[in-house]
């Protein structure tokens, strides 16, 4: 399935630490890894109806004019917590001895420039994922974005080796999947799911998966027991590029089970309101 | 003449100087000077690292309001905790995430920063950034307020995640599990398992 590798990452590195790590996060909802992840500013703007006058001089209490309501804890309904950190675990493990190893030898052996066209190749295929939910979600601009992206890297981006789209006409990725379409339309997330391999995610967002999988070119373009090695390959593609995102939630997250599950909750809920 | 034009510009300039930055200082361009002083203490070769991290913390501090960022976390619980209590957090967290920070910008060497808007709304502002590198672009947004003639940065806002909220529901949910003293517990060996490794990680 094209997102769950996206959600391992995502999983295993989860938005993070603080500076630049969400970067992996990002991945999550993110079919098709994306080389951009651009329009991810608006959603946190809504400046609630600014409590602002209310301040007094009282040091302690005057700051609650900064709490918005836009931004309250998300409960995250964790009721499977037992087996989701297990599975974390299961995760963490397989990332480290694993996946980060080989990633680290890709890194050292291909040069980065293709190893982004690795990534943005298996990005391009997934456009059609894109399109079909932005179109779900009455988006019809961002569809139409999406299949210019598809077109133009397909063409002059060489098969998708290049982001053309982005570097030379501007017209940046927009992450769209299933499960996005589902919140859309009203249905929460559900119970918190870490998936075995594909990290963090929910209900809502595992069932997509299975959307996200019947529209994307991915399993067209690698049929059988190729298509799981090519998402192999771009997860690992994926961790080469990344700058050590999970060690950096790892190192300094009191809990990165309980970081990354709020984290991703955080996340999924920003694009879905998007 | 030439004196008394010389005096009154200098008076001019001196007073502009005194006067609080208030509106003239946007709170992009607050944001931006940070950041570019944070860059260009990463580019300046001529520091060695330890001064480089002090210089950067100096950055930050002076930035970010670690007191709002502490009450926003701690929520309700800030309210309970006493003052002692109070101050050891503000404390122990800003070390926290002045550290991950840093760690983080470090990595991000080739980073440029783009300024694609802010939002102003009486004492309240959104700045937006995005950091452009050569394998991904990342949002970056900051949540500032205006105090007194400054603008301070009380959250940031990483791919739509929420700093302040993301620490806000780890740290409730310790709290309750292990009371108060028991996260002030875990932030202290956290901050201690920081400061005795090498900060950088392996490539």
């Amino acid at each position: 399935m094209e997102k769950p590798i996206t959600l391992i990452l995502a999983l295993l590195f989860p938005v993070a630490g603080f500076g630049a790590d969400a970067v992996l996060l990002a991945y999550a909802g993110d079919t098709n890894l994306a080389t951009s992840h651009d329009g991810g500013g608006p959603v946190m703007l809504a400046e609630s109806g600014s409590s602002g006058t209310s301040a007094t001089d009282d040091d302690d209490e005057d700051m609650s004019f900064l709490y918005d309501e836009d931004e309250e804890t998300i409960d995250v309904y964790d009721p499977l917590e037992g087996f989701n950190r297990g599975m974390f675990w299961f995760n963490d493990k397989l990332y480290f001895y694993l996946m980060k190893p080989i990633a680290r030898g890709m890194r050292v052996v291909i040069p980065e420039p293709l190893l982004l066209g690795m990534r943005n190749f298996m990005s391009n295929l997934g456009s059609t994922t894109r399109i079909v939910n932005a179109g779900l979600q009455g988006k019809f601009g961002d569809a139409g974005n999406e299949l210019t992206r598809f077109v133009v890297n397909s063409t002059l981006g060489i098969g998708g080796l290049f982001d053309t789209a982005k570097y030379n006409f501007g017209i940046r990725k927009k992450r769209e999947d299933t499960g996005q379409t589902m919140g859309y339309y009203g249905i929460g997330p559900g119970p918190y799911l870490v998936l075995p391999f594909l990290g963090p995610s929910d209900f809502r967002d595992g069932i997509g998966l299975f959307g996200d999988y019947y529209t994307s070119l991915v399993p067209r373009v690698f049929e059988g027991r190729d298509y799981w090695i090519a998402k192999s390959i771009e997860y690992l593609d994926i961790i080469a590029l990344d700058k050590d995102t999970y060690e950096g939630i790892k190192r300094d997250a009191l809990d990165p089970y309980l970081f990354v599950r709020d984290a991703y909750m955080q996340h999924r809920r920003s694009l879905i309101e998007e | 003449m030439l004196q008394r034009l010389l005096l009154i510009l200098a008076v001019g300039f001196t007073t502009t100087l005194a006067l609080p930055g208030h509106a003239e200082v946007s709170p992009q361009a607050a944001v931006e000077s940070s950041v570019e002083a944070i860059i260009d203490a990463l580019k300046d070769d001529a520091l060695d690292k330890e001064t480089r991290r002090q210089k950067i913390r100096a950055i930050i501090s002076k930035r970010f309001d670690f007191r709002a960022m502490s009450q926003r976390t701690l929520a309700t619980n800030w309210k309970k905790a006493s003052d002692e209590e109070k101050e050891q957090f503000v404390d122990l967290f800003s070390r926290l995430i002045e550290s991950s920070y840093i760690g983080k910008i470090e990595a991000y060497t080739d980073e440029k920063v783009q300024y694609p808007g802010e939002t102003v709304k009486g004492m309240k502002a959104f700045v937006k950034t995005l950091i452009t590198s050569s394998s991904a672009d990342i949002p970056v947004d900051y949540r500032l307020y205006r105090k007194d003639d400054q603008w301070l940065v009380y959250d940031v806002i990483i791919e739509g995640v929420s700093l302040i909220s993301n620490y806000r529901s780890s740290y409730q949910e310790i709290v309750k599990k292990e009371g108060f003293a028991g996260l002030l517990a875990r932030m202290q060996d956290k901050i201690k398992e920081l400061e005795s490794q090498p900060a950088e990680q392996p490539a």
